[in-house]
């Protein structure tokens, strides 16, 4: 049924109609065209031409980087889940209503600073001779490679979207029916029983957000896989700046932040088809 | 203790901070019978539940179930199901996952679970409902599933917070049959906690009436009806005429109370009271009658005038005031009342045996 567009609905609906042609649309629009231009000597020029599609989807490295990035947000967004949430759970059960509201305002602080000055601070303590090898080698131990490591890059995608995907989670769980808890409780569901039969299931929409949130963050990121992971594995980020930097490879780097894009909508769809699975309403 | 006593509550206080909303309550609950805990709202009645539910751990005193004492007992060792105001059922599990929950926090198997689900669903006829989502269920289908949920492991006890009065009335009568029925039939002890005085009485083999914390009278319906102790459940009750005053050897014999509408003479039951203390006497609205002209007999006769009248399906009630101002109501059939003149202003006898009068217990 198709209902007439009122003034009033517009006038309301217009500037985020705006808002996403200017900053989503245009761009992206941008994007789809710059991937068919060629470039000869160094020169980008407008033309129509599938040859930047072809020769990146014909590389093994673009594989390569996309399988190692698409593993390394999915683990990102795992990890980041498993252990926000007992610090979701215990905020939002364990704490008094005045320590819930300090620690949500502890939870925003980091975004105060740079995400790039706490990952340099990262450096300072997982180099071969940073903070925590000093601190092994007095108990005589060490040191050990820990920079430039899978680890440490996701110690850095841990950095990014902790406070969030916890916030995210805390949302989701402070909403949840006490009285169904009791009620599993009453019914023989003993504490840590209940957290998955009962906590889980009514947060799930809430924690596959933000599960998702952190693939999101960890899939687009460039700085921990490199200044942390010191850009091994190669990842999609890593990539489009080394497509750029060699002969003004735009039109291909464009190919690859479109197949970015395209992956995160059919992950992000699948995410939200997933959360609500079930519910009729 | 009494040999079929199921729960017993000894000198329970709860206290929430400095507020006292339970205290020193003891009484008990018999095995099979439908007890109903009736009070105000805020009175402490979903305190003394959740006390027995293990939701809630009371400051002192003692709660026995089957003689053991429970307190430190957790709610999941207990065996105390409880049926919520809200139902709480889990919306993230189907009709029938909901009922075979209880069943797979034992640990009993599927095929066992699947049957004993089954059994439920189709004795609180909801078999056809069982795959939907809760959300799909109407308020009455959702009742019977919370029902089934909690009776699916055959416990001792069943806890009922108002659990009906999320329903529309005439599906409240038509579940209070079931839940009857029901109780009768499996032979569950419930407690039934409710607001409704007419949910408490068609219901209940024994009914608990509480007021701030307190409990005022336990009783059968009837006993509570023809009689109440206190003159809190008089007034809660609404349905009997009060009269205080001070206690007097009566002048043909007996004990009488001088009240401001006269002398009226004691009867009936119960201790009387030591002359020149103050008392209270209930009668009951049925049980006062009215006349044009003084009745033969002269005690217990005050003069009245009509101030209203309300007719409530078979019967009506009169409205009367004292010429001291205190409110009168004569409840009859309609034909008792045919003869009598009931115009506004109308001046009238009021008047009643002895032995319907009852000493209330004076707070
Ligand atoms: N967790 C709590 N903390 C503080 N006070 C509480 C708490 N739970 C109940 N109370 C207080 O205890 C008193 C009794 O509460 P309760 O819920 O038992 O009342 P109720 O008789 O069930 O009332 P209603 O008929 O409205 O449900 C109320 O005054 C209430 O404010
Ligand atoms: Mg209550």
């Amino acid at each position: 049924m198709r209902r007439p567009v009122s003034l009033y609905g517009l006038t309301f609906s217009l500037p985020l109609l705006i808002w996403q042609l200017l900053f989503f649309v245009f761009p992206l629009l941008f994007l789809v065209a710059l991937s068919f231009w060629t470039v000869k000597n160094f020169v980008m020029s407008p033309d129509f031409d599938t040859v930047n599609w072809t020769t990146m989807y014909g590389r093994a490295v673009f594989w390569q980087a996309y399988g190692a990035t698409f593993a390394l947000a999915a683990g990102a967004a795992a990890l980041t889940s498993i252990l926000a949430f007992p610090c979701a759970y215990a905020i939002a059960f364990k704490l008094s209503d005045t320590a819930r509201r300090w620690a949500v305002f502890l939870m925003v602080i980091p975004f105060f600073t740079s995400y790039l000055v706490r990952v340099y601070s990262w450096q300072i303590f997982l180099s071969d001779n940073g903070i925590i090898n000093v601190m092994l080698g007095w108990i005589g131990l060490g040191p050990y490679p820990l920079l430039n490591t899978v680890g440490a890059t996701m110690v850095g995608y841990l950095t990014l979207s902790f406070p969030l995907v916890v916030l995210l989670q805390l949302f989701s769980l402070v909403f949840i029916d006490r009285t169904l808890i009791e009620a599993a409780h009453n019914m023989r569901c003993g504490r840590v029983r209940t957290v998955f039969e009962v906590v889980i299931p009514s947060a799930r929409v809430g924690l596959v957000i933000a599960a998702l949130f952190a693939f999101i963050l960890s899939f687009g990121d460039f700085v921990s896989p490199i200044y942390l992971g010191g850009g091994d594995p190669t990842t999609l980020s890593i990539l489009i700046t080394d497509t750029t930097k060699s002969g003004q490879q735009w039109p291909r780097a464009a190919v690859i932040a479109l197949t970015m894009i395209g992956t995160l909508m059919v992950v992000a769809f699948a995410a939200v088809q997933f959360a609500y699975k079930g519910k009729t309403k | 203790m009494q040999r079929d006593t199921l729960v017993s509550f000894e000198g329970v206080v709860k206290r929430f901070g400095s507020f006292v909303a339970v205290q020193k309550m003891d009484f008990e609950i018999r095995k099979g019978e439908f007890l109903a805990i009736m009070g105000s709202s805020g009175c402490g009645k979903t305190t003394t539940l959740r006390m027995l539910a293990g939701l809630e751990a009371p400051s002192e005193g003692v709660i026995r179930l089957s003689g053991k004492p429970i307190n430190d007992l957790p709610t999941w060792s207990r065996d105390t199901p409880m049926v919520w105001q809200s139902l709480a059922l889990f919306p993230f599990l189907n009709v029938r996952e909901n009922v075979e929950f209880a069943l797979k926090m034992r640990g009993i198997g599927k095929v066992e679970r699947r049957r004993r689900a089954e059994q439920w669903l189709d004795r609180m006829q909801i078999t056809e409902f069982a795959d939907r989502n809760i959300a799909q269920l109407s308020g009455g289908q959702r009742q019977r599933v919370a029902l089934a949920r909690s009776l699916v492991v055959e416990p001792e006890i069943l806890l009922l917070d108002e659990p009906l009065s999320a329903l529309d009335a005439a599906l409240k009568v038509r579940m209070q049959s079931v839940l009857k029925t029901l109780q009768r039939e499996t032979g569950i002890t419930f407690v039934y906690v409710t607001h409704s005085q007419s949910e408490a009485f068609s219901m209940a083999d024994r009914v608990v009436i509480m007021s701030r914390g307190v409990i005022e009278q336990i009783g059968t319906p009837q006993e509570i009806y023809r009689a109440p102790r206190t003159r809190f459940v008089a007034d809660f009750l609404g349905s009997s005429n009060l009269f205080s005053g001070r206690v007097r050897p009566g002048a043909a014999g007996g004990v009488e109370l001088e009240t401001p509408a006269g002398a009226l003479k004691l009867g009936g039951d119960g201790v009387m009271p030591a002359d020149g203390t103050t008392a209270t006497v209930t009668v009951l609205d049925t049980k006062t009658h009215l006349s044009v002209t003084p009745p033969a007999r002269s005690v217990n006769v005050v003069p009245v005038r009509v101030v209203g009248e309300e007719f409530v399906g078979a019967t009506a009630t009169v409205y009367l005031e004292t010429p001291q101002g205190q409110e009168i109501r004569v409840q009859k059939g309609h034909d008792e009342l045919a003869d009598l003149p009931l115009g506004i202003g109308q001046d009238l006898f009021a008047w009643w045996e002895p032995k319907d009068g009852h000493l209330v217990a004076e707070a």
